[in-house]
C-alpha cells in the first residue's frame, strides 16, 4: 500500500500555474526526494500532500485512503520556512507541538527528553528558544516533526543551514527511520545528499513533473558515457577523437564520451601516452548534471542560466 | 475542541507569565486612582468661587446669596460686602480682580429698582471670564436668594422657608414597579456594562488582533496548520487571549470589590444587583467580548501589520458608538421598536438586550432568541476569518474568490 499517492493534481494561483498534471507514488521504508529549482511547485505540492491547500483538480491519498485529516496524525512536516514561539522554553514547546499531534503529556514530555538527548541538546531543554543558534532551533523543529512517531515524514530543506556535524547527525537519523518502515519524503537543492540518501525521485520544473521513479530506472535512461579520472603526467590523450567533452582540473579530469564503448580506447591512449592513472571510472551522468540538463531543457535554454540553480 | 484547548491554553499561560502582565495588573489601577485623585485634590483646590465681593445696599441679600452658594459648593465661599455708597470701591474691586495673582474670584454689584417692587439689576464681574459654570451658578444664587427674601417678606418664618426649598423626594412608583433605588441600579449596571465592554474591547480586542499578526510574522502557523484547522487556531487565540484580558479586570474588580467590602473606599454603594441581572451581565458580557474578539481575530487575518491594523479599529468601535447613542431612548422606553430592533443586531445585542432585561420586560423568547443570534453570529465570523486567513497566509496577498472559498469547505 503505498504511502502517498498524487495522481494528476493540479493548483491554479489566479493566472499562475503552480503544480500541473502532477502523479507520484511514495511506498512505505523509502526515501523520496522532491527536487526542482526555485518556485517550481515543491512547496504547494508538497501542502497539497497535507491539506493546507486543495488542488483545483486531481486526488490526493494518504495511506490508502482519499485525504482526510484523521490521517494527519500520522504526518510529520517540517516547513521550509521554521518558525518556533522564540519566548516558549524548549521543552514545552515541543510537548505543546507533540500534543497537538495527538500525543498525551506525559508521552509527550518522555518522547521529547528521549529526542534532545539523541540530537544532543538535552542541555538546553529549559532554555528560552530565543536564547538558541539557529542550528539548534532546527534540531527542535526536527524534533517536533518526529515527537508522534509519523509513517509519513515531509521535510523541505532539512538540512539548509547546518554544519556538517548536525547535518550527518540528521541524515542518520532519517536513514534509521526508513529502516524502520516509515516514508520519507524531502525536498532539497543539494543532489550530492539526494544521490546518496534517495531511493526514488521526482523532478519538478515549471509546475510539471520532468522525471519520475527510482533512481536506477532514472540513472538508466542514461548512457553510461561519463569518466572520471585521476592521473598524472601528460594529459595529450584528452585530444582523442571520441571525447565529446571534458574538464580538467590539473590532474583531475571529467570527461563525456561520444559512445559508451569508447571508454577502453581513451584508456588505452592514456597509458599509451606515458601518463600514468590512478583512478579511471566510468559511470552515469550525475544526478546535478540530469537536473540541470532537464531544468535547462524545460525553460529553454536561452532563459536557463539566471533561473536555474542546483 | 482539544486542540482549540491546546491552542488557549499556551496563549493563556504564555501572556500571564510573562512580566508586562504583572506589570500592567499592579500598574493601570495605581495610575488611575492617582489621576482621579490628583483631579479631585485639585478642583477641590481650584474652585472659582472661593472668594467674592458682593457690592450692595442690602447685607442680609448678601448673607442669603453666600448660603445659597454654599450648597452647590463645597465650601461656602467668602464674602465681602460693601456699601454701595462708596464710589471708590468699583474701581478698586475691578484692579483686585484684574490682579493674576488676587484672591478675589469675581464681584457682584447689586443697583436697587427705581420702583420698591421691581427686581435690582445685577452685573457679575468675575476674574475668569470663560467660567460659565460659575456664572450660572451666581444668576441660580441670586434668583433663590431673591426668592427666599420676597417669601419672608409675605411673612413666612424662615424655617418654613427653608422646609420649601428642601429636595424633592420621588417615593415609591405604583405597586409592582420598581423602586427609584432599582432604577437607579438598572440604569446604573447598564452603563457599567457599557463602559466596561468598551473598555475592554479597546485594550484586549486588539491583544487577539495584534496575536494573530506575530504569528503570522513568525511563521509558526505553518507547522501548526499541518495538524489543526484555521479555524480551530482562530477560536484558541481568541479564547486564550480573551481569558488574559478577563482575568486582569477580573483581579481589578476583585480588588475593588474587597476594598469597598471592607470600607476603604466608597461609602455609597448601596444598593447590588439582584442575580438575575448578574446572571445576565456575565452571559451577555462574555458572548459579547467573544463577537468583539473574533472581529478582531477577523481584522487581524486580513492585516499584515500593526499599522494596517490601527486603520482597521474604527470598525470595532463604531457599532459601540451606535449603541451608545441609542441607549438612553432604550433605558427610557425598553419596549419601543428601536428597542427590539436593536437588541437583534448581533453587534449591539449585548449591550442593548442586557438594558431591556433590566429596565424592561422582553420576554423569555426574544432573550433565547437573542443569545442564540449571539451565538451563531460568532461562529460566523470566526468561520470567515479563518477562510480569509487561510488564503491570506498561503496565497501570499491575492484576495479569494467565492469558488475558492467554496471549495475549501470540502476538506472541513
Amino acid at each position: 500500500m503505498p504511502i502517498v499517492e498524487l495522481h494528476n493534481i493540479r493548483k491554479v494561483y489566479g493566472s499562475k500555474i503552480a503544480v500541473e498534471g502532477l502523479t507520484l507514488t511514495i511506498e512505505p521504508g523509502t526515501m523520496f526526494g522532491l527536487l526542482g529549482p526555485n518556485g517550481s511547485g515543491k512547496t504547494t505540492s508538497i501542502r497539497m500532500m497535507i491539506g493546507m491547500t486543495m488542488p483545483d483538480s486531481g486526488a490526493v491519498s494518504l495511506f490508502g485512503k482519499p485525504f482526510e485529516r484523521q490521517s494527519l496524525h500520522r504526518v510529520g512536516y517540517l516547513p521550509e520556512e521554521r518558525g518556533l514561539y522564540k519566548k516558549m522554553k524548549v521543552l514545552e514547546q515541543l510537548v505543546f507541538l507533540g500534543r497537538l499531534h495527538g500525543l498525551d503529556e506525559r508521552t509527550a514530555r518522555t518522547r521529547s527528553m528521549a529526542w534532545c538527548e539523541r540530537m544532543e541538546i538535552a542541555d538546553v531543554v529549559n532554555k528560552k528558544t530565543e536564547e538558541l543558534s539557529k542550528g539548534m532551533q532546527q534540531k527542535i523543529q526536527f524534533i517536533a516533526a518526529l515527537l508522534h512517531e509519523p509513517d509519513l515524514i515531509i521535510m523541505d530543506e532539512p538540512f539548509s543551514g547546518l554544519d556538517p556535524v548536525n547535518a550527518t547527525l540528521l541524515q542518520d537519523t532519517l536513514v534509521d527511520l526508513r529502516r524502520e518502515g516509515k516514508a520519507i519524503l524531502f525536498s532539497t537543492h543539494r543532489m550530492d545528499q539526494v544521490e546518496k540518501l534517495c531511493d526514488s525521485i521526482a523532478l519538478i520544473s515549471r509546475s510539471k513533473l520532468l522525471l519520475s521513479g527510482s533512481m536506477r530506472e532514472v540513472k538508466s535512461q542514461y548512457p553510461r558515457n561519463h569518466v572520471r579520472m585521476v592521473f598524472q603526467g601528460s594529459d595529450a590523450f584528452l585530444q582523442h577523437p571520441c571525447i565529446e567533452s571534458y574538464k580538467n582540473y590539473a590532474g583531475h579530469a571529467e570527461i563525456v564520451l561520444k559512445k559508451e564503448s569508447a571508454a577502453q580506447s581513451v584508456l588505452a591512449a592514456a597509458v599509451t601516452g606515458g601518463t600514468s592513472v590512478s583512478l579511471f571510472e566510468v559511470m552515469e551522468p550525475t544526478l546535478e548534471e540530469i537536473f540541470i540538463e532537464n531544468v535547462r531543457a524545460s525553460f529553454g535554454d536561452a532563459e536557463a542560466g539566471g533561473k536555474v540553480d542546483a | 475542541m482539544h486542540n482549540v484547548w491546546l491552542i488557549a491554553r499556551r496563549e493563556y499561560l504564555e501572556r500571564i507569565r510573562a512580566k508586562s502582565f504583572i506589570v500592567m495588573t499592579i500598574l493601570i489601577p495605581m495610575l488611575m486612582t492617582t489621576l482621579i485623585l490628583g483631579a479631585a485634590l485639585l478642583s477641590s483646590r481650584n474652585g472659582s468661587m472661593n472668594h467674592i465681593a458682593v457690592v450692595t445696599t442690602d447685607p442680609q441679600f448678601a448673607t442669603d446669596l453666600g448660603t445659597e452658594l454654599s450648597t452647590s459648593a463645597k465650601a461656602r465661599p467668602s464674602i465681602d460686602v460693601h456699601a454701595l455708597t462708596e464710589p471708590a470701591i468699583l474701581n478698586q474691586l475691578d484692579a483686585q480682580v484684574k490682579d493674576k495673582d488676587g484672591k478675589l474670584d469675581g464681584y457682584l454689584v447689586v443697583t436697587p429698582a427705581a420702583a420698591g417692587a421691581a427686581r435690582p439689576t445685577f452685573k457679575w464681574e468675575p476674574k475668569i471670564k470663560s467660567d460659565v459654570i460659575g456664572r450660572a451658578r451666581i444668576a441660580d444664587a441670586i434668583r433663590a436668594a431673591l426668592t427666599r427674601e420676597r417669601l419672608t417678606h409675605t411673612g413666612m418664618s424662615s424655617t418654613e422657608v427653608d422646609a420649601m426649598f428642601d429636595p424633592v423626594e420621588l417615593g415609591a412608583v405604583a405597586a409592582g414597579g420598581p423602586s427609584a433605588n432599582e432604577s437607579a441600579v438598572a440604569f446604573g449596571s447598564a452603563y457599567g456594562m457599557f463602559f466596561l465592554m468598551y473598555f475592554v474591547i479597546l485594550f484586549y480586542g486588539m491583544n487577539v488582533a495584534r496575536s494573530i499578526i506575530e504569528e503570522k510574522t513568525s511563521r509558526v502557523f505553518e507547522v501548526l496548520l499541518a495538524t489543526i484547522r484555521p479555524e480551530e487556531m482562530l477560536a484558541g487565540k481568541v479564547i486564550g487571549v480573551g481569558a488574559v484580558g478577563l482575568t486582569q479586570v477580573g483581579i481589578w474588580i476583585g480588588v475593588a470589590v474587597a476594598l469597598i467590602q471592607f470600607q476603604l473606599i466608597g461609602h455609597d454603594v448601596h444598593v447590588l444587583p439582584t442575580l438575575t441581572q448578574t446572571f445576565f451581565f456575565i452571559v451577555f458580557f462574555l458572548l459579547g467580548y467573544l463577537l468583539y474578539s473574533s472581529i478582531a481575530a477577523a481584522l487581524g487575518a486580513m492585516t499584515n501589520s500593526e499599522q494596517e491594523l490601527q486603520q482597521m479599529n474604527i470598525f470595532l468601535m463604531l457599532p459601540l458608538i451606535a449603541c451608545s447613542v441609542v441607549i438612553f431612548s432604550i433605558v427610557t422606553n425598553p419596549e419601543s421598536m428601536t428597542a427590539k430592533v436593536f437588541s437583534f443586531i448581533p453587534l449591539c445585542t449585548p449591550l442593548i438586550m442586557y438594558t431591556r432585561i433590566v429596565v424592561g420586560h422582553p420576554s423569555l423568547f426574544a432573550v433565547t432568541l437573542s443569545v442564540v443570534d449571539l451565538v451563531a453570529m460568532i461562529a460566523a465570523v470566526l468561520w470567515v476569518a479563518s477562510r480569509i486567513y487561510r488564503v491570506g497566509i498561503l496565497m501570499y496577498g491575492k484576495k479569494p474568490n467565492l469558488p475558492e472559498i467554496m471549495r475549501w469547505l470540502k476538506y472541513s
